[in-house]
C-alpha cells in the first residue's frame, strides 16, 4: 500500500521535473533551430517550432564563420575574461588569505566595507565609473574593461576564499612558520593549493560574468574591432532596420558553446562555491 | 596568527595591496564619487566645472513624473519576479531531493537559463514574443485563444511582462541549486522526529523544512532582490524603455538620463536613492527574518 503511494508520488515528481526540463530547455531549442533555417524570411510564415528538414541548413553559420569580425570578436571576449579570471583569482585569495588568518587594526570594518558594496547593483555606478575610465584613459580600449571586471568580482570573490582560508587548520600554518617560512610561502605553498577548489568554483563565476557582460562594454566601447561578443550580438541586432534573426542566433549559438562546456565540465565546482555562501549565511 | 617580524609584516601588506588597490580605485572611489557627485550640477557641457547645488538634484528626481513610473516599474519587477524564482526553484529542489536517478541531469538542465547570457536569452524572448512571433501564431492559429496578433512589447504592463517571465526563466536554476544544498544538509532525524508526531508531508514541510533553512532563504532574498533592481539588458533588448519610458526601470531610466541627455547629477542622485533603498530593504529583510518564526 505505501509502496503504491510512494510509487505514485515519484511518477509525479518526474513529471514535474520533466516538464519543468522542457519549459527551461524551450527558448533555447527555438534558438538553435532559428538559426538552422534560411535567413530569407523575416519571419517565417507560419512560424514552426523545428525548421522543416529539407529547408534545414547551415548558410547562417557560414556567414558567421567566414567574417574576420567573428573571430576578433571571439579573440577579445577570450582575451578579456581570461585575463580578468586570473587576476581576480590572484589579488582575492590574496586578501582572502590576510583577512582570514591574520588580524589587523581596521579588518572588520576594510571586510564589512568590501561587502556592503555588493549590495549595490553593479550597473549603478556607471557614470562614475565612466568618468573614471575617461580620466585614466580606458574608454575604448580592450584592456581597459579588465581592471573594471576585476574591481567587480573582488567582493564576492573574497568572500568566498576568505571562508575556506578559514578553514584552513591552524596547525599546519603554524608548523610551517615554526621551520621558518614566511607568510608569503606558507600563502603560495599552503593556503592557495589548499583552497584551490574554493578559487576554482568562484573562478568559473567570473568567467560568466566577463564573458556575458554587456552595459558597461556597451558603453566604453566604440570600435567594433574591439567589441566582445554580447556587444557585436547586440549590435547585430540594431544594425539594419530589419534584424537577421538567423544571423543573431547562429552567432548566439556559438557564444554559447564555450559556456557550456565550461560549465558541464566544472559541474561539480559550481554547485560547491554556489552552496558555501548560502548555507553557512 | 600575530606578525612576528617586519619582513612578514610587508609581505602581508604586499599581499593586500593589489586587490585593495584595484578595489579602491575602480569600485570605492566610485561609490564616494557618485554620492558627491549627486549634489552637484553636472551635465553634458559642464564637465570642468561642478559647483554644489544641494539636494536639487534629489528634488528634480522625486518631481518627475517618469521617475515614479520607472520607480514602480522596478518594485513591480522585484516584487513578481523574486517570490517567483524562490517559490519555483524551492519546488524544484524538494521534487529533486525526493528523487534517485538523474537528479544531476534534471539540475544541469534547470541551471542553463542561468547560464546563458543576458543578451542571448533577451533576444531569445524578444524574438518569441514579437508581434509576428511564435507564440502570436500558437494563441491566433493554433489554439484560437485570440483572433488578433497581440501586442505584447508594445504596452508597459505587457512589455515588462515579458521581461519577468524572463527573469524568473532565468533564476530559477540558481534557486533550485541554492536551496537543493540547503535541502541537503536538514538533519534526517528531525524528519524522523516530526514523522513519529504523525506529521505529513506538507506540515513536515513547515514545520522542519522551512524553518531549518531559514538563513538560505534570507541570502537568497536579498541577493534576488539586488538582482531585481540591477535588471537592465533584458529591458533595453526586448523594450528599450518603449513605449515612452514606460517600460524603463531605474537602471535603464538613468543610463538614459545619463547618456542620452547628459544630465549625470540627475543620474548621480537617481543611483543613491536606489542603493538606499536596497540598503533599507536589506536591513528591513534582515530584521524580519531574524523576528519571525517562520
Amino acid at each position: 500500500m505505501r509502496s503504491k503511494r510512494n510509487q505514485r508520488a515519484n511518477l509525479l515528481r518526474y513529471l514535474l521535473l520533466l516538464a519543468g526540463a522542457v519549459l527551461c530547455t524551450l527558448p533555447m531549442i527555438y534558438m538553435i533551430s532559428t538559426s538552422l533555417r534560411p535567413n530569407g524570411a523575416l519571419y517565417e510564415f507560419p512560424p514552426r517550432f523545428f525548421p522543416r528538414l529539407s529547408a534545414v541548413t547551415l548558410e547562417n553559420y557560414q556567414y558567421i564563420l567566414t567574417q574576420s569580425k567573428f573571430y576578433i570578436n571571439f579573440l577579445n571576449s577570450v582575451l578579456v575574461s581570461v585575463s580578468s579570471v586570473a587576476l581576480a583569482a590572484g589579488v582575492s585569495s590574496a586578501m582572502a588569505f590576510v583577512i582570514g588568518k591574520f588580524n589587523f587594526p581596521g579588518k572588520r570594518l576594510l571586510f564589512g566595507f568590501i561587502i556592503l558594496t555588493m549590495i549595490i547593483p553593479g550597473t549603478t555606478m556607471i557614470v562614475p565609473q565612466f568618468e573614471l575610465a575617461t580620466k585614466l584613459g580606458l574608454v575604448n580600449k580592450l584592456w581597459g574593461l579588465i581592471p573594471f571586471y576585476v574591481a567587480w568580482v573582488i567582493p564576492f570573490s573574497t568572500f568566498m576564499i576568505k571562508g575556506f582560508m578559514e578553514g584552513i587548520p591552524n596547525e599546519i600554518t603554524e608548523a610551517t612558520y615554526i621551520d621558518g617560512a614566511s607568510v608569503m610561502t606558507v600563502f603560495l605553498r599552503i593556503a592557495l593549493p589548499l583552497a584551490a577548489p574554493a578559487i576554482a568554483s568562484v573562478s568559473i563565476f567570473n568567467f560568466l560574468t566577463a564573458w556575458e557582460e554587456y552595459p558597461w562594454a556597451n558603453t566604453v566601447i566604440n570600435d567594433t574591432s574591439l567589441r566582445t561578443l554580447p556587444i557585436a550580438i547586440a549590435g547585430f541586432f540594431g544594425q539594419h532596420q530589419f534584424t537577421q534573426w538567423g544571423y543573431v542566433f547562429a552567432m548566439s549559438v556559438l557564444t554559447l558553446i564555450p559556456v557550456i562546456i565550461v560549465f558541464i565540465t566544472c559541474q561539480k565546482f559550481f554547485v560547491q562555491g554556489l552552496t558555501a555562501g548560502s548555507v553557512k549565511g | 596568527m600575530e606578525m612576528r617580524s617586519r619582513s612578514n609584516r610587508f609581505q602581508l601588506a604586499a599581499l593586500l595591496a593589489p586587490g585593495l588597490i584595484v578595489f579602491g580605485t575602480f569600485t570605492a572611489y566610485p561609490i564616494f564619487r557618485l554620492l558627491w557627485t549627486s549634489f552637484c550640477d553636472w551635465q553634458l557641457g559642464s564637465m570642468l566645472q561642478q559647483p554644489w547645488i544641494g539636494l536639487a538634484n534629489y528634488q528634480d528626481v522625486l518631481s518627475d513624473s517618469t521617475f515614479w513610473t520607472v520607480f514602480v516599474n522596478s518594485i513591480v519587477y522585484t516584487l513578481v519576479t523574486v517570490p517567483g524564482q524562490m517559490l519555483i526553484g524551492l519546488f524544484v529542489a524538494v521534487l529533486l531531493n525526493g528523487i534517485r536517478r538523474f537528479s544531476v541531469g534534471f539540475r544541469v538542465i534547470n541551471y542553463l537559463p542561468v547560464i546563458t547570457s543576458w543578451v542571448i536569452a533577451s533576444l531569445v524572448f524578444r524574438y518569441i514574443f514579437n508581434t509576428e512571433g511564435l507564440l502570436n501564431y500558437v494563441l491566433t492559429k493554433g489554439l484560437g485563444i485570440t483572433s488578433q496578433n497581440v501586442r505584447w512589447l508594445d504596452t508597459r504592463w505587457s512589455g515588462l511582462s515579458v521581461a519577468m517571465i524572463l527573469g524568473i526563466w532565468k533564476g530559477v536554476g540558481w534557486n533550485m541549486v541554492v536551496f537543493l544544498a540547503a535541502l541537503q544538509q536538514v538533519p534526517a532525524d528531525l524528519y524522523e522526529a516530526a514523522e513519529i508526531d504523525g506529521c505529513g508531508a506538507w506540515k513536515k514541510f513547515c514545520n522542519v523544512t522551512l524553518p531549518s533553512i531559514r538563513s538560505t532563504i534570507l541570502f537568497a532574498l536579498i541577493m534576488l532582490t539586488i538582482g531585481g533592481f540591477n535588471v537592465f539588458t533584458s529591458i533595453k533588448m526586448i523594450t528599450g524603455g518603449k513605449p515612452a519610458h514606460q517600460t524603463d526601470t531605474l537602471l535603464t531610466w538613468m543610463y538614459h538620463k545619463a547618456f542620452s541627455t547628459g544630465k549625470f547629477g540627475y543620474a548621480a542622485a537617481l543611483s543613491f536613492i536606489m542603493a538606499l533603498t536596497l540598503g533599507l530593504l536589506a536591513i528591513v529583510q534582515i530584521k524580519a527574518m531574524k523576528n519571525k518564526d517562520l
